[in-house]
């Protein structure tokens, strides 16, 4: 780890004027991420701005939003608080789930929700500073490509970076409909569409969002959603806790009868971003909660992955992984 | 006095659960997740006096005072972007200078001859440096000092209310639960951290329906493997660590479960 | 036995009470003052030389004392009998992640900084790195291959016959605290506070390293935080330290990070094993070939002994046993638990359920139809060997009969569900070791202080040597004080290949015999009952009384073949759709003699059946052989099997009295815990799914 300048910021528009004028500053909230990979020399930030002392008011409220059943998570507020919270649980109890499927106990106490849309690949190559890695050096080429590729993408990848974005959270967020409120130096806000905040690697895998520079999140905003009764998040991992995805899947169905009015799918573990099966969810709307059905949307959506030497099974096993999600879904997550 | 209305939270299976429980014990286990007393009488019967002597042992060793732990300044020489904090530990307020990279793991460790709390990983992959931070179990290694500025820290060393070890500490003790002993502290500040989050009504990734109002919660087996699986234990301590945070959270006996045959 | 009271009760951990308060002191927890910190850093090669190292920028780093590479490290001993090479003794780079250098700095921060900003530069050669492409060049093992019979023409004319290669991977052990060493000179004497399996042999091997005397050396290790094999030949670690503090004349903290663990400290070697087996249609064993392929160290062999239980599990009239190997640019493996046994049982119980398989016979009848009188390598008797009754007592237990012959019918929701079984087994040994009993006197109290440079890496060494001495001396618990984990103390084994609780308490509890009779001899009278050392400590008045006894392994021994057994039972749920295993339910059997502490024993027993889980569906490691380094190099990337990965364990001990290894009966316990796990639970996986995995761990992508 390097040494950098410990700084406490008070009010978000002092920090975000910081990490603007300051080129090699960063924010510090749960650090969860970002210290571990400061002490792989991954991260190399020589100033480090300590944003966890901002004001409750100002960042770390779970609130509820204008419309019955929105809700507003302060970007400080923590994963356990944010998941445990009633607000979510009885209303978008898909995050809650998606929330408690990551990291363990000790790390959600740690972790914030901005922080955690703001977390790193994990990506073997990425995580060594002693191989090739586009993302952490662009133009050094990317490792995994004709490397250990089996953790990594089956959709949206280019040739410069096959990372997957490692967060359970997020694939929830995208299934939400989530929007990302951000400040920045100038005291403006902006919001921006969930599924439109993490990119694809393209030509510039080194930039995992659309964040500009010097802006802050300030929360995450929920609009009511219609299949809190019929959700579920599945992960399947090598090991039963604490391990990143091979495939998860965010499912919720707004149902009526027997009838998928709409669904809403996303898969975590396949792409730089969370990934939402827009296919599959299209060929659902209108049809009926059929095992048939799901199958042919799972289908439908995982025939356009295109995996690579080590990462074929996540094929079949994003098919297999969407039927039972939305199986569970209809079961309201009873195992 | 009304039982009713001095746990509201109780619900009616708990109450079964807990039916032969003096009502002491279960103002105390709404309190703290855990009866001391009742606990005690389990001991007692379990540790064929076997076990009085470990407690004898206990009574000697923690009543030492607590090191009020030194503190080994470090030059301006040796500290780059020094940040001055204070925090508490154990109870004991801290004033120092930190190196700004220093994690709470090492400070601990290094400046006040606290070495209960241990380095697994340094990278937030197994938990044996768990500590509690103003209640909530934390990853010590992935926390900087400079970022405890008024917090109140506990560690392993912490956990024991004078000469009486916690019921989690007596718990790992009569089931087993640790070999090498080194991810143990870990272990013990995950446990206590984890009743007072099932009294506090926390649900996990594999509780069955989450969208439900909190309520304190009497822990499964997988219940609590769930809440335990960022405490690596290589020596493979699980089920004996399970059997302890059950014993101590359903105030019941655990079984061991071990037979001679032939 | 008679006598004993304590021995053989679930007597509670000695050392708990210290381990349950954070007040155990492992290697880096001492408080010693004025100590600097010492960072490793590792060549970037496989193979080749380093050409140049520039340390221009490390040194300005404010706090640095020193940078040590080859260039400027004192000569020490190659061979001095540390394992791993990797003592910055020259340019020349072995492996990926050799230590090529150390940072010392007033600061654990400064130093991991500095380590980074050290430039190097190589010349690389073609490293052998990729097993796959190499496996057609393995040669011979030092191992000799044991032929009995004719394997080959057995086999081509068999009824039943199998013929399969199972893989394991590389796997690491990762005891829970890392390597780590405090060293501290005082003149020419240097203490080493450092976890070490074999207290004694980590003296040996660092004074002769360092070129000095042994009694210059001293370990301290006291608790250590696992080790599993990996803490008992010692590495690198241990002497630079040593070079370190006196370099810069100041004590010195040298740990290894977590990533630094997988090339610092040895491995278990891939094991490609190829098992023929044949039978005919009654289901009698015909023919066993167990034939291993795995790699070394490119200068130095090391070879987990995988065809070990083929030796001995079954009666067979034709039988091969053979090892080739490849040297590579990979660190030498060494010993894991369990070593050869773990892997090979995989290996052998795996082929023994897909014969029984093919024979539609119960793999538990075809194992009881092929039991050996005696030990089929070498014609010797055995000591005890109570298998069969590990299987039955099992099969009652576990509820065998409920199993589904057919795989892949027993189904729950979204799971299939099956049972597996699979055996194993360990030697016994008891190996020279000494103690000394110190018996105090104060008033009419008693007190013994036991000392032995034992070693307790969470085995139960301190509770089973009191139990040992209390007995052995006629005191409770609470007048018995153990001291080891001391190279001061008299010498021991070590706590390696199960030999640590024969030898350490076969001493301790001779020296008990010893004392009491030298207590006798004082006293000059004749007793009707033999009374015990506390008692005539007080009879006699005497107010302090010692002795040494140097325990030797039992003559005669050696004609017996003495061995653990087991019988593992696994009842496995794979969820259908994800492929996601769990195992629900685990029996271990164990015949393992006399056990000293049913509490502590099953904990031992319990951690090995966890191993072998984690061997069977978690656990590997992968190299890029593009560069030969390690790709899972962290814990989040090689998975030891969390809380949530183990279900209900249970223990069953199968009572034996077998003084033939040792005079207590002991056959330990360490090893066996972990032999035929990982073939209960994929034979469980099989009977479920109906798919057959040969290649370990089992996750998730192998069976969708």
């Amino acid at each position: 780890m390097r040494p950098f300048k410990y700084t406490h910021v008070n009010t978000v528009q002092s920090a975000t004027q910081l990490v603007s004028t300051h080129s090699n500053a960063k924010f510090l909230a749960g650090g969860t991420n970002i210290l571990d990979l400061m002490k792989e020399d991954v991260e190399r930030p020589d100033e480090l701005l300590d944003i966890t002392f901002l004001k409750v008011a100002d960042i770390k409220m779970i609130t509820e939003g204008p419309n019955k059943g929105g809700v507003s998570l302060g970007a400080l507020s923590n994963n356990t608080e944010t998941a445990n919270h009633e607000l979510i649980r009885l209303n978008h109890p898909l995050l809650t789930q998606a929330i408690l499927a990551g990291a363990s106990a000790q790390i959600r106490n740690m972790a914030t929700n901005g922080g955690n849309l703001m977390q790193r690949t994990r990506c073997p190559y990425f995580y060594d500073v002693d191989m090739p890695c586009n993302k952490r050096v662009p133009g050094s080429g990317c490792g995994a490509m004709e490397g250990i590729n089996r953790m990594h993408a089956i959709f949206g990848w280019s040739s410069k970076c096959i990372a997957v974005y490692p967060s359970d959270m997020a694939v929830a967020l995208a299934v939400l409909d989530a929007t990302v409120q951000v400040a920045n130096s100038k005291g403006q806000q902006r919001r921006i569409a969930f599924t439109d905040f993490h990119r694809l690697p393209g030509e510039n895998p080194e930039k995992d969002n659309n964040l500009l520079p010097g802006e802050l999140i300030t929360a995450i905003e929920l609009p009511p959603n219609k299949f809190a009764s019929h959700s579920y998040y599945l992960k399947v991992r090598d090991r039963a806790s604490y391990a990143f995805a091979l495939v998860s899947v965010a499912a919720g169905l707004e149902l009526n009868g027997n009838n998928i009015v709409q669904a809403k799918i996303a898969l975590g573990g396949v792409a730089h971003k969370p990934w939402r099966a827009l296919r599959a969810e299209e060929l659902l709307k209108g049809k009926e909660a059929t095992e048939a059905n799901f199958q042919a949307a799972a289908e439908a959506e995982m025939n356009q992955a295109k995996p690579l030497e080590y990462n074929r099974f996540k094929v079949e096993l994003g098919k297999r992984a969407i039927v039972r999600a939305l199986d569970m879904a209809m079961n309201n997550g009873s195992k | 006095m009304n039982q009713e209305n001095e746990n509201p939270d109780l619900t009616e299976d708990e109450k079964k659960l807990f039916k032969d429980l003096m009502p002491e014990d279960l103002k105390e286990i709404m309190d703290t997740g855990f009866s001391r007393r009742h606990f005690l009488k389990l001991i007692s019967i379990a540790g064929t006096g076997v076990l009085a002597s470990h407690l004898l042992g206990a009574e000697q060793l923690l009543a030492r005072p607590l090191a009020q732990p030194s503190l080994n300044e470090l030059t301006t020489a040796q500290v780059e972007n020094g940040v001055r904090v204070s925090f508490k530990v154990n109870g004991f307020n801290k004033n120092l200078l930190v190196d700004s990279r220093m994690t709470l793991l090492d400070t601990v460790r290094e400046r006040m001859e606290l070495t209960g709390a241990k380095k697994g990983c340094d990278h937030g992959q197994c938990g044996a440096c768990t500590m509690i931070v103003d209640g909530k179990r934390i990853l010590s290694c992935l926390t900087l000092a400079a970022s405890c500025e008024g917090k109140s820290v506990t560690t392993i060393e912490g956990i024991a209310n004078g000469t009486d070890l916690h019921p989690i500490q007596a718990a790992f003790i009569k089931h087993d639960s640790f070999q090498c002993g080194y991810c143990t502290p870990g272990q013990i500040c995950s446990a206590v951290a984890l009743l007072a989050e099932a009294k506090n009504g926390e649900v996990s990734y594999v509780t069955d329906q989450v969208n439900v109002p909190k309520k304190p919660l009497q822990l499964s087996e997988n219940e609590i493997r769930e809440r335990m699986s960022g405490n690596i234990c290589r020596c493979g301590a699980y089920p004996n660590i399970v059997a302890a945070i059950r014993e101590v959270q359903s105030g019941k006996s655990v079984e061991q479960k071990w037979n001679f045959a032939g | 036995m008679e006598a004993n009271k304590l021995t053989g009760t679930p007597v509670d951990r000695i050392d708990g009470l210290l381990k349950v308060t954070g007040k155990a002191t492992y290697a880096t927890d001492y408080p010693v003052k004025n100590m600097a910190y010492a960072y490793l850093f590792k060549s970037t090669i496989a193979a080749g030389t380093i050409t140049k190292i520039d340390s221009t920028e490390a040194l300005k780093v404010p706090g640095v004392l020193s940078v040590i590479t080859h260039l400027n490290a004192p000569k020490l001993n190659e061979k001095g009998g540390l394992r791993g090479g990797a003592l910055l003794q020259g340019p020349d780079i072995e492996f990926y992640g050799q230590h090529i250098g150390i940072v010392v700095a007033e600061t654990f921060e400064q130093a991991r900084h500095a380590s980074r900003l050290v430039k190097v530069e190589y010349h690389k050669s073609e490293a052998k790195v990729d097993f796959e492409k190499l496996k057609k060049d393995a040669v011979p093992s030092k191992n000799e291959d044991l032929k009995r019979g004719d394997v080959d023409a057995v086999f081509n004319q068999a009824d039943f016959a199998i013929d399969e290669l199972y893989a394991t991977p590389i796997e690491h052990h990762h005891p829970m605290e890392p390597h780590a060493t405090i060293a501290v000179w005082e003149g020419e004497k240097v203490t080493l506070y450092n976890g070490s399996q074999i207290i004694n042999g980590a003296q040996s091997s660092a004074a002769n390293t360092l070129n000095i005397k042994s009694e210059n050396v001293r370990i301290v290790s006291p608790h250590i935080g696992g080790g599993f094999g990996s803490k008992g030949g010692q590495w690198a670690n241990l002497v630079l330290a040593a070079v370190a503090a006196k370099m810069i004349s100041r004590p010195v903290h040298l740990a290894l990070s977590r990533q630094q663990m997988f090339n610092s400290v040895g491995l278990r070697q891939h094991n490609d094993q190829r098992i023929r087996l044949a039978a005919d249609k009654d289901g009698k064993l015909l023919a066993l070939a167990h034939q291993t392929t795995t790699h070394c160290a490119i200068n130095d062999e090391f070879v987990e002994p995988c065809g070990d239980c083929s030796k001995v599990m079954y009666e067979v009239p034709n039988s091969l046993i053979s090892y080739r190997v490849i040297p590579m640019n990979i660190i030498i493996p060494t010993y894991t638990r369990g070593p050869g046994k773990s892997t090979g049982s995989f290996a052998l119980e795996s082929a023994i359920d897909e014969l029984a398989f093919k024979l539609k016979m119960d793999p538990i009848d075809f194992r009881l139809k092929n039991e050996p009188a005696k030990d089929p390598s070498n014609g010797k008797p055995w000591s005890s060997r109570k298998l069969v009754e590990c299987l039955k007592e099992g099969a009652k237990a576990f509820g065998w009969d409920k199993r589904s012959a057919q795989p892949g019918v027993t189904q729950l929701g979204d799971y299939l569900i099956g049972y597996g079984v699979a055996c194993g087994t360990y030697p016994a040994r008891q190996r020279d070791s000494s103690a000394i009993i110190k018996l105090i006197r104060t008033g009419n109290k008693v007190k013994a202080i036991v000392e032995q440079a034992a070693a307790d890496l969470g085995t139960g060494t301190y509770t089973i040597l009191t139990q040992t001495a209390a007995d052995g001396l006629g005191l409770p618990i609470s007048q018995v004080q153990v001291t080891i984990g001391d190279s001061d103390l008299p010498p021991a084994a070590g706590s390696v290949g199960s030999v640590g609780a024969a030898s350490y308490a076969n001493a301790v509890n001779e020296a008990c015999e010893k004392i009491t009779n030298e207590l006798l001899a004082k006293s000059g009278k004749q007793f009707f009952v033999r009374p015990t050392a506390a008692q005539l400590m007080l009879s006699e008045g005497i107010d302090a009384f010692q002795t040494r006894m140097d325990a030797k392994s039992p003559e005669g021994a050696d004609a017996y073949s003495a061995h653990s057994f087991n019988a593992n039972f696994a009842e496995v749920w794979v969820n259908r759709s994800t492929g996601m295993t769990t195992v629900k339910r685990f029996l271990a059997v164990t015949a393992a003699g006399k056990i000293l502490n049913p509490k502590t024993a099953r904990s031992q027993i319990i951690g090995g059946n966890i191993w072998g889980i984690g061997m069977a569906l978690t656990e590997e490691s992968i190299i890029d052989p593009r560069w030969g380094n390690f790709i899972t190099r962290s814990l989040a990337d090689y998975h030891v099997p969390a809380n949530l990965d183990i279900g209900d364990m249970e223990t069953i001990f199968i009572r034996e009295n077998d003084i033939i290894p040792n005079k207590m009966g002991i056959k330990g316990i360490g090893e066996v815990g972990i032999v035929g796990v990982a073939a209960a639970v994929a034979n469980a996986i099989f009977n479920a799914t109906g798919k057959r995995i040969r290649h370990l761990p089992i996750t998730p992508d192998k069976l969708i």
